[in-house]
């Protein structure tokens, strides 16, 4: 598969990752070149594996190979970011499978109804928690 | 009506401001502390300090019993969210959203936002509108309140392929100087044609220019 990445921070690090050593194309999106760093060695230096942009512009969306895409991924801290770059990947470029990381649950309910594949930290964190606390 | 503004930026304070006078009722959500301190200064216990994009924040304004939710700051990805939750999470009915970067307009839209307002398209469409569409450079101002001008003579023009002397131009306007699109400057007389594409240089007085304008470019 081919896979798009929004974010390279520790969450989309992680995700770029484990899909590359997984056997699939994967290009990752960060604002800052710096942000690479946590990224295997292997991956960073595969050719059109990494692209300093904003997953919010088309422009640069088309550089880092939105068309022809068969998952987005958005994975910024921002709720709003990752929102407005995944539906531009789902409604403006048709990418079929669109995972977009949001914190606030009323949105993730509202953008799961709209055709994304939203999951979020917020609810994930408080089950394991809650088990955890054990009461 | 009750408004709920997403952002108390410039637009967003005015238009709190203009909204308030007309005797509605608003309630406003800022993000950045001093902007909302400010707000509240001069608006009163209206306004929440928070992201209009965060669902909490936006019921806490009152959301649900809104009849209009504005989104004016200046991030579009938080301009699109408050309006997307105000319209499918609170029912709004009627959702304005500022769009920052042109290019969000299409994706606002095909989301359902129902208004849309981008500065920049606002600005280019009255500039389209205010300035003539063909090329014409004001090139220096001279003596007797005239100008030196230069109009570029659209294909289709109905002074293409007249001579001089049978162009009614306006009053105390004189043709200077005609080169071909080939760059050739050609000699004047009453008899020289115009032709499609050539470059204009006249002098004329400044109230005559739109005039001189229309007669080289206007159809027949």
């Amino acid at each position: 598969m081919k896979v798009v990445v929004m974010g390279c921070g520790r969450i989309g690090a992680e995700v770029a990752t484990r899909l590359w050593r997984d056997g699939n194309q994967v290009a990752v999106l960060d604002l800052e070149p710096e942000s690479f760093y946590r990224l295997p060695q292997g991956l960073r230096e595969t050719e059109g594996a990494t692209l300093v942009g904003n997953g919010m512009l088309e422009e640069d969306l088309m550089r880092v190979g939105i068309r022809g895409a068969d998952v987005f991924v958005a994975v910024t801290a921002s709720d709003s970011r990752n929102a407005l770059a995944s539906q531009k990947a789902r409604h403006i470029f048709q990418v079929p499978r669109v995972v977009c990381r949001v914190g606030d649950l009323t949105r993730k309910e509202m953008y799961q109804e709209l055709g994304l594949t939203p999951l979020s930290p917020t609810d994930v964190t408080t089950a394991l928690i809650v088990d955890a606390v054990g009461a | 009506m009750y408004i709920v503004l997403v952002g108390s930026g410039t637009v967003g304070y005015h238009l709190a401001q203009a909204l308030l006078n007309a005797g509605h009722e608003v309630a406003i959500v800022e993000k950045d502390a001093r902007k909302a301190a400010e707000a509240a200064d001069d608006f009163g216990n209206v306004v929440l300090r928070g992201n209009g994009a965060d669902s909490s924040l936006l019921d806490a304004a009152g959301a649900a019993r809104a009849d209009v939710v504005i989104a004016t700051t200046g991030n579009d990805e938080d301009n699109l969210a408050a309006c997307q939750l105000a319209r499918h999470r609170f029912n709004v009915d009627r959702t304005v959203a500022l769009i920052n970067n042109p290019e969000n307009e299409v994706l606002f839209r095909l989301l359902g936002i129902d208004i849309t307002v981008s500065s920049t398209q606002i600005i280019m469409s009255q500039i389209e509108e205010e300035l003539p569409t063909r090329v014409q450079f004001h090139l220096l101002s001279v003596r007797g309140n005239r100008e030196m001008v230069r109009v570029e003579v659209p294909p289709g023009a109905d002074v293409v392929d007249k001579p001089l002397h049978g162009v009614a131009l306006p009053a105390d306007t004189r043709v200077a100087a005609l080169i071909r699109r080939d760059g050739y400057l050609k000699a004047l007389n009453g008899e020289t044609m115009i032709e499609a594409h050539d470059e204009v240089i006249a002098l004329t007085p400044s109230d005559n220019a739109e005039a001189l304008l229309e007669t080289m470019t206007g159809e027949a």
